[in-house]
């Protein structure tokens, strides 16, 4: 009952990809800031400040004003000081029909960047049937390299998607493991029905009792992983390590509960109560497991994606550059994980048929 | 679940309530724990300015006084002639009989210390309340802790380790039960209305029902040796 040498290979060869590819893949070029704070009919110079971006090796720039995205001005690009920085000229003309106003860079390596800035808007008059004359004069391009999405807070630590969410499902799958077990040690360790004198086998229920012990084991070396790459994302987006979320303080319980489940195993010394007990908790673990951590964060505020109303990674953050990751990491971690339970299964049983041969 | 069931219960409840009204000490030391508990608390917080404090202090020491309750259930399993009673009886039925005791003892407990704290902290921070979701918050709360720490005790009794381990094992399982209750109490407190807190109310009926499903799939494996 060896893992198959080829899934072993496929496990390192997917690890190396992401830890490579995760790490080394740029974000998406973006617009940071703008010292252009206050607009109103007339002339104006201002500097913009790009993230990832190539203004000078791309050539030339196009650069637009948008009002509510249905009007643009074109501005004219004056000076280019770097890749980053650049300062452009804009003449505005007396009538605007929002308020809402938008940067949008166009040049032959980044694609189409926005930057949406809130500007203090003066003396213009208002005319809402501007909108409907005039059309947008720039087209919408992607960025000519391959990247990661670029998010406001998020920024940089996008990359530990691959890490911090994987762990998760590893988890998950190492507890369905422990939970399937622990229902197969219930039906073949009961005594009892029709033939109360039957003795219960050992080695018929000892095998799924390892099984169940072992994923158990390295389903929680994989939850305190995710809790820290969890704590450690927490500190650069949320600003503190730990903070009052229900998915962050369900992990939290289910670590508890799994570690009791170890209590609970090495408090009953006898061997077919061992068993019996500790297959009993387990069940109740997953359950709670499922109901901390799938049912309740969905009727609790939260900060995680996808909860209360923030936006999950599969609706649109989740884009095809992610995904060609993400994907890869999830399987490559869930086989680490199954690498890793077989080995400390195998470990086991040769220290049994150790105490074995010594008793 | 047929009708031999129903009354195998109802003849292990009157079981209990015998034995519980023969040892009155019980149920009085833990009315007595419960007085000093929110008497502390009394002493200690001196005046509670808002709700969402006195629905937690409530719930904190409704979780204290239901695992004291729980003693006795690991005491009283030990005796060889309730193991007797206990092989007369499908375990179904003993489970059910036990669950149902113990929420209603939990439920009791729990309706005399929210009288304690109506005396102590007085009814200042809830005007808004809505009594009617109280009350139910209280009951299902109450048979949630009683179903989970009833088999919780059942497990912990029988690894001879008795009330460490029951704490243990009992407190993360009760964790997502508690934190609905307390929710559902603070919204409840804050007078809104039902619909608003349909989501507690519909979660804290699915822990009910789990609590009780997985107590009655899983106690059969559980009660002999």
């Amino acid at each position: 009952m060896k893992m198959h040498i080829s899934l072993k290979f496929l496990c390192a060869g997917l690890l190396i990809y992401v830890a490579v590819f995760a790490f080394i893949t740029p974000l998406s070029p973006a617009l940071l800031q703008t010292n252009l704070t206050e607009i109103k009919p007339g002339s104006h110079t201002f500097e913009l400040v790009g993230y990832n971006s190539h203004f000078q090796s791309a050539g030339s720039n196009a650069l637009y004003l948008i009002n509510d995205s249905t009007l643009s001005i074109p501005c004219t690009v004056t000076q280019v000081a770097d890749e980053s920085h650049l300062t452009a000229e804009v003449t505005l003309p007396n009538e605007m029909h929002s308020k809402a106003f938008a940067f949008v860079l166009n040049n032959d390596i980044d694609g189409t960047v926005f930057l949406e800035t809130p500007l203090k808007v003066t003396d213009f008059t208002m005319n809402p049937d501007l909108a409907r004359t005039t059309m947008p004069l720039f087209q919408h391009r992607e960025a000519q390299f391959f990247n990661y999405p670029y998010q406001p807070i998020i920024m940089e630590t996008i990359r530990n998607l691959m890490w911090h969410v994987p762990m998760w499902f590893t988890m998950f799958v190492l507890m369905i493991i422990s939970f399937a077990q622990s229902i197969k040690v219930l039906m073949r360790g009961q005594r009892g029905g029709d033939d109360l004198l039957m003795p219960i086998q050992p080695e018929r229920v000892r095998p799924h009792d390892n099984k169940a012990a072992m994923s158990a084991a390295v389903g929680l070396v994989f939850c305190v992983l995710g809790l820290i790459t969890g704590s450690i994302w927490a500190r650069f987006t949320w600003g503190t390590w730990w903070t009052r979320d229900p998915q962050l303080n369900g992990a939290l319980v289910v670590f508890i509960v799994y570690a009791s489940y170890f209590i609970l195993r090495n408090a009953v010394t006898q061997e077919e109560n061992k068993w019996k007990l500790s297959a009993i908790y387990n069940i109740f673990a997953f359950i709670l497991m499922v109901v901390l951590l799938m049912i309740l964060p969905r009727f609790t505020e939260g900060l995680h994606p996808g909860k209360s109303g923030n936006p999950a990674f599969s609706q649109y953050d989740l884009d095809s550059s992610l995904r060609t990751i993400f994907y890869p990491a999830t399987f490559g971690f869930i086989l680490l994980g199954y690498w890793m339970y077989h080995l400390r299964l195998r470990i086991l049983k040769i220290e049994q048929a150790h105490e074995n041969l010594l008793a | 679940m047929g009708v031999s069931t129903v009354r195998e219960i109802k003849i292990l409840l009157q079981k209990e309530w015998k034995s519980e009204f023969r040892q009155k000490e019980h149920f009085a030391a833990l009315v007595i724990y419960l007085l000093s508990t929110i008497f502390i608390c009394y002493l200690s917080f001196e005046k509670i300015s808002d709700g969402q404090t006195w629905g937690a202090l409530l719930w904190v020491t409704g979780l204290f006084t239901s695992f004291n309750a729980m003693h006795k259930a690991l005491d009283s399993a030990h005796q060889p002639q309730l193991l007797h009673l206990y092989t007369l009886a499908t375990p179904g039925a003993v489970i059910l009989s036990k669950c149902l005791y113990h929420a209603a003892q939990i439920a009791v407990l729990n309706v005399f210390s929210l009288v304690l704290f109506l005396l102590f902290f007085g009814d200042a921070v809830l005007i808004k309340m809505d009594w009617g979701q109280l009350i139910t918050g209280l009951i299902l709360g109450s048979t949630g802790l009683g179903t989970m720490l009833t088999f919780v005790a059942s497990l912990a009794q029988r690894t001879g380790q008795g009330v460490g381990l029951m704490a243990i094992l009992g407190f993360p399982l009760v964790v997502p039960l508690l934190i609905t209750i307390v929710k559902f109490t603070r919204l409840a407190i804050e007078g809104v209305t039902w619909a608003t807190n349909g989501y507690q109310l519909m979660l804290l009926i699915v822990l009910n029902v789990l609590a009780i499903v997985l107590s009655y799939l899983l106690f059969p494996y559980l009660w002999r040796e």
